[in-house]
């Protein structure tokens, strides 16, 4: 064995940032591009929202604009047409989640039971989702033009209707219509949320159950109900927030009309900036949406925290 | 509904298949699945066989449900329109969202590894912002993007629509794929680093083939919403020719008596790209959703 020869040890170089910083850096470094597409998209304009809401700014008429403070916030505590928006907005979300989530989950149901081609039906279940919002509206405006749409005309068809309806210009209808509408739309979401918690249950859970005599309601409020539970809840709460904010639909479909009968809170913001060209006035809303979102998100933490500690 | 199963009359508890679930599992579901597919299809059907009728027989009395012919004049005139081009809305919403699609995968493949692996300080500040940043509407941005785009000049350009894309498919994409390389055990690249190998090569040798399925999903997701985005298309874009399909639909309606031949015509275009797209890919996309929520 050859002798080891005597070294003198000597100290490392030490490099200028240590590595514990270095990798602190990488790790930022990996965030960088992210970061820079969320502050230019969304934090700037935020903040830019919050700076033009204590503007006069009308883009038609730009000799008007003028620092008001909150003029624009004393101004929306006073719209009759903001209030009323946010009752719409309730309504459009709570009937349009309560309707998509039983639609949803008869769809999941039946998907879960084993059939021939059941891959088929759950890919064409699905279409309704992954076809654009503005598609969907015009389909629905078609289908519900009282001349030479195809509702009315079944409805003609079967009996059940002697004079050609308006859906879309009834101030009455012209929710219950754009909500049918979104069902349409949002079933698919609830379909596959559901199916995937139902794919979950194993299955000798249901044979232990039938084997101690429940019967089918008697497993599916044992069984199915609880376990489904978590999925249920953060489903339903991300529906929620995201219903509260879709606006294409009823832009489309209505424009908020007839008289603000469908105008809901994120419609009227659109409205004011797109058609009206209110942008302080717009920006006020925006601030508002902002402040609403925030804590329905932080609402939503909370429901789902709460959800996964349980079980 | 779950009322068709509390509706059916209660039969032997023991039974191997008791009157309830052969109910159940009979007519129940094959009416349910018809119902569900007319549902699902139906309005669909109807546009796309409304798209081969000829004027007279869209607008006849009584309505006429099936076209005499399948003729694709609506089709030939949506496509070459000097007012509606859907041509042209085609090319501007495949470039906008496949541009879209490369830059948000790139972004947030690395957002989402360095969110999943590394501990550092403002991490979960990080994936807090990226989570409330999915809940919030485009409406809340339209307002100042759309005078902070016209400020840099960027009106009617493919680059207002891409930046402002951003804002929906990063945080969201970054959201599941943090997820996901989460359930891909460190030990993986840690041995490759042990081997010689950067951190970068070990994510893109090593990781991201494994990570492919949840990466096309997120991919899937920003080119699909990308494409049907309506808000910031109408918003940012004014001349015909800068148009994405969704805004071109709309351009369409708003002018004076709606063509409704025309318009079946271009909403079938606007729709077959991504339903195709998603019939493929639809286990993929399925799969990258769901497991986010089933996680623990």
């Amino acid at each position: 064995m050859p002798q080891p020869t005597a070294t003198l040890a000597a100290p490392l170089a030490r490099p200028l940032v240590s590595l514990r910083t270095r990798r602190l850096l990488a790790g930022y470094a990996y965030l960088v591009p992210a970061a820079l597409c969320l502050l230019a998209t969304v934090v700037f304009p935020i903040l830019k929202a919050i700076h033009m809401s204590l503007y006069n700014h009308i883009l038609i008429k730009p000799q008007e604009y003028r620092f008001i403070g909150l003029g624009n916030y004393l101004r929306l505590v006073q719209d009759e047409v903001f209030w009323l928006s946010l009752w719409n907005s309730g309504v459009w979300v709570f009937g349009s989640v309560l309707l998509q989530f039983l639609g949803g989950f008869a769809a999941a149901l039946l998907l879960h039971q084993a059939f021939q081609g059941r891959a088929l039906v759950r890919t064409v279940t699905l279409l309704p989702w992954v076809v654009p919002g503005v598609v969907v509206a015009l389909v629905w405006e078609f289908l519900y033009q009282p001349n030479y749409g195809l509702i009315n005309d079944v409805l003609f068809r079967l009996g059940w209707l002697h004079e050609r309806v308006a859906w879309l210009s009834d101030p009455g209808l012209a929710m219950p219509a754009v909500i049918a509408t979104n069902v349409w739309r949002g079933v698919p979401f609830f379909a596959i949320m559901l199916l995937a918690g139902l794919q979950a249950i194993p299955g000798d859970l249901y044979e232990a159950a039938r084997v101690d005599g429940a019967s089918v309601v008697g497993r599916f409020r044992h069984v199915t109900l609880p376990l489904l539970r978590p999925i249920i809840v953060v489903a339903t709460a991300t529906r929620i927030i995201w219903t509260f904010n879709y606006a294409d639909l009823i832009f489309v479909m209505t424009n908020g009309g007839p008289a603000n009968a469908t105008q809901i809170t994120s419609t009227y913001t659109l409205v004011k900036a797109y058609s009206d060209l209110d942008f302080g006035y717009a920006a006020t809303l925006s601030v508002v949406l902002l402040v609403i979102m925030l804590t329905f998100t932080i609402g939503y933490l909370r429901v789902t925290r709460g959800v996964e500690s349980v079980g | 509904m779950r009322g068709r199963q509390v509706g059916a009359p209660p039969g032997s508890a023991r039974g191997r298949l008791d009157l309830a679930e052969r109910i159940l599992g009979g007519p129940v579901l094959w009416g349910g699945l018809a119902l569900l597919t007319a549902f699902a299809m139906g309005p669909f059907v109807w546009v796309l066989l409304s798209s081969f009728k000829t004027r007279g027989e869209l607008y006849a009395t009584p309505l006429v449900y099936l076209p005499q012919a399948l003729q694709f004049a609506n089709y030939v005139d949506a496509w070459t329109s000097s007012l509606t081009p859907f041509s042209r809305f085609f090319a501007n919403s495949l470039w906008v969202s496949s541009v879209t699609m490369v830059a948000t995968t790139v972004v947030s493949i690395l957002a989402g590894y360095a969110l999943a692996r590394f501990r550092f300080v403002g991490r979960d500040v990080f994936l807090l912002v990226f989570l409330a940043t999915q809940m919030f509407p485009a409406v809340l941005l339209i307002a100042p993007l759309l005078s902070q785009w016209y400020a840099l000049g960027l009106i009617d350009t493919y680059q207002a629509l891409i930046y402002s894309n951003f804002s929906f498919t990063v945080p969201f994409t970054v959201w599941m794929l943090v997820g996901y390389f989460e359930s891909i055990p460190r030990e993986l690249e840690e041995s490759a680093m042990i081997d010689g190998c950067g951190r970068f090569r070990a994510l893109v040798r090593v990781i991201l083939p494994l990570a492919a399925p949840g990466i096309a999903a997120t991919a899937i997701f920003a080119f699909v919403s990308s494409w049907s985005e309506l808000l910031f298309a109408i918003t940012f874009t004014s001349q015909t020719e800068m148009r994405t399909l969704s805004a071109g639909l709309l351009y369409m309606v708003g002018q004076y008596e709606i063509q409704w031949g025309q318009l079946s015509a271009g909403i079938m275009i606007s729709t077959v790209p991504v339903a195709a797209l998603f019939i493929f890919l639809q286990r993929h996309l399925i799969h990258g959703l769901t497991a986010g929520a089933l996680k623990g």
